[in-house]
């Protein structure tokens, strides 16, 4: 599945503007808002920067459902990246440590959304009430009036930006070709399996054959479902199955129709399940894995209890059975955690101890 | 209904590790080149939670409890660090440390000179509004 997506040849610049046009604009937003003894206009920055963000948002998505879970969702990521950017670009080192909490704040919403509410909980505690109040106090303490070399000089904002804008500019290429990989597969099985409900709608089997085609033909269903598995070994060989139990249906048969249609049920189950199999990367199953963190990674995609929106379920009781993953799976790492709490309170009074 | 796309997720979470990461690189005072690295931890916990969701397992968020550990750590070395480099150099900047660099690396200079800070305007000059009466001292009998 992977290889077929980095191997399959790149097409021309059709692909190419909707990520380059956006990090265009928001590395030029960035260049421009960096601090330096002689800034430019802020407005200018403000601005490129906004059109940066929308042009990410209808290009690089293209999404049109609007539910109040997209709706938060938009307007959770979009104050974590405004904020992110306020950060780097902000002389203010106080005014960049509270961009810095409504960062923290927006990701907890963004946690809150997947179905995370004790990391969201933890996010808050830990970094907004723990870390970034210490670290205002040490601000206060250092403050001095005027401009100062740290806050208003950058070290090669050309060069850091272009850095930045390169490294997101390969990652959201890699995102984007997998979304469309995805999508293209999706829509194909959707195809299929549509071909298939109809052809077991019909009341004859001759009506079906000829919805179905020829066989040998490379339009034919059975055909094309073979060679959309060909990456699923189990799957292509149930459909092969089918194919044969499907010619092997006798005309004069008086329940031939039924049969038929047997056949093209299966047929479609498989076809639902290979639509949960794109994109998810099955492990080893000879690999042990516990159940203690919900279904490991060796149970089929297709076997995972979902809800109505097609994603996997979770426990409504987050905490609880995030502690029983911990405590299981991950007791050595707690242990390990709790020393390197303990080594880093002492490394911490060790340094920051006056010697005189 | 349809959910989100897992990629919209993985989006955000670029983008956060990639300001982060200029921040990181752009950035002189230590405090906020600090904040920067974890705003680029906060983009990968995103990716983290938002795997977990997508796979119906808690093993992503159990990771980012550790992220979270882990930074709790990173934040009272780092500030222990800061405080004492600010103790010998009285400033935040991390250019004053460069003699810490490769032998044989070129020295960065700040060739612009910074902009005067704009004169604070200056405190208006009272007269003084009359003469002190006289009082006696208070007395008290506790």
């Amino acid at each position: 599945m992977f290889f077929c997506l980095l191997s399959a040849e790149i097409s021309p610049a059709a692909q190419w503007w909707p990520i380059v046009l956006p990090l265009l604009a928001g590395a030029a937003a960035i260049y421009l808002l960096l601090p330096r003894p002689r800034a430019y206009p802020v407005l200018w920055g403000a601005a490129l920067g906004l059109v940066a963000l929308m042009l990410a948002g209808v290009l690089l998505t293209r999404s049109s459902v609007f539910s109040p879970e997209t709706i938060l969702f938009w307007s959770f990521s979009f104050l974590a990246i405004i904020a992110g950017a306020l950060l780097v670009t902000q002389h203010n080192p106080a005014r960049a440590a509270l961009a810095f909490a409504l960062v923290v704040l927006s990701t907890c919403g963004l946690f809150l959304l997947l179905a995370a509410p004790f990391l969201m909980a933890t996010t808050i505690i830990v970094y907004a009430g723990a870390i970034i109040v210490t670290f205002l106090f040490v601000l206060m303490l250092a403050a001095h009036s005027g401009l100062s070399d740290a806050d208003d000089r950058s070290r090669e904002p050309l060069l850091t930006t272009l850095a930045g804008f390169l490294l997101l500019g390969t990652l959201l290429f890699v995102l984007q070709r997998y979304d469309q990989r995805i999508q293209e597969s999706t829509q194909e099985i959707d195809r299929l399996l549509s071909r298939a409900h109809e052809a077991a709608a019909l009341n004859s089997r001759a009506d079906m054959e000829e919805k179905i085609g020829k066989p040998g033909d490379d339009e034919e269903l059975f055909n094309q479902f073979n060679k959309l598995f060909h990456t699923w070994k189990d799957l292509h060989q149930r459909s092969e199955q089918a194919s044969i139990s499907w010619s092997n249906i006798d005309h004069n048969d008086p329940r031939a129709v039924e049969k038929s249609r047997e056949v093209l049920r299966d047929l479609v189950a498989l076809g639902e399940s290979a639509r949960y199999r794109l994109g998810w990367l099955p492990a080893a199953a000879d690999v042990p894995f516990s159940h203690m963190s919900g279904p490991p990674p060796t149970v089929a995609s297709e076997n995972i209890r979902r809800d109505e929106q097609g994603l996997p379920r979770m426990p409504a009781d987050n905490a609880a059975y995030l502690g029983r993953s911990l405590f299981s799976d991950f007791l050595l790492p707690v242990e390990l955690g709790g020393l390197l709490l303990l080594v880093a309170t002492v490394g911490a009074i060790a340094i920051a101890l006056r010697r005189s | 209904m349809v959910a989100l796309p897992l990629h919209h997720y993985l989006i955000v979470g670029a983008i956060l590790f990639a300001l982060g990461l200029i921040g990181f690189l752009a950035r002189r005072n230590l405090i906020i080149m600090f904040l920067c690295v974890e705003m680029m931890l906060q983009g990968v916990s995103i990716n983290l939670a938002a795997f977990a969701r997508y796979r119906g397992n808690l093993q992503g968020q159990a990771f980012i409890l550790f992220i979270v550990t882990v930074a709790a750590c990173e934040a009272a070395i780092a500030l222990a660090l800061i405080l004492m480099l600010y103790r010998r150099q009285h400033s935040l900047d991390v250019s004053k440390w460069q003699e810490l660099r490769e032998p044989g690396e070129e020295a960065t200079e700040d060739t612009e000179p910074l902009p005067p800070a704009p004169r604070e305007p200056p405190l208006p000059h009272l007269t003084p509004a009359g003469v002190e009466p006289e009082h006696q001292p208070e007395e008290s009998h506790v």
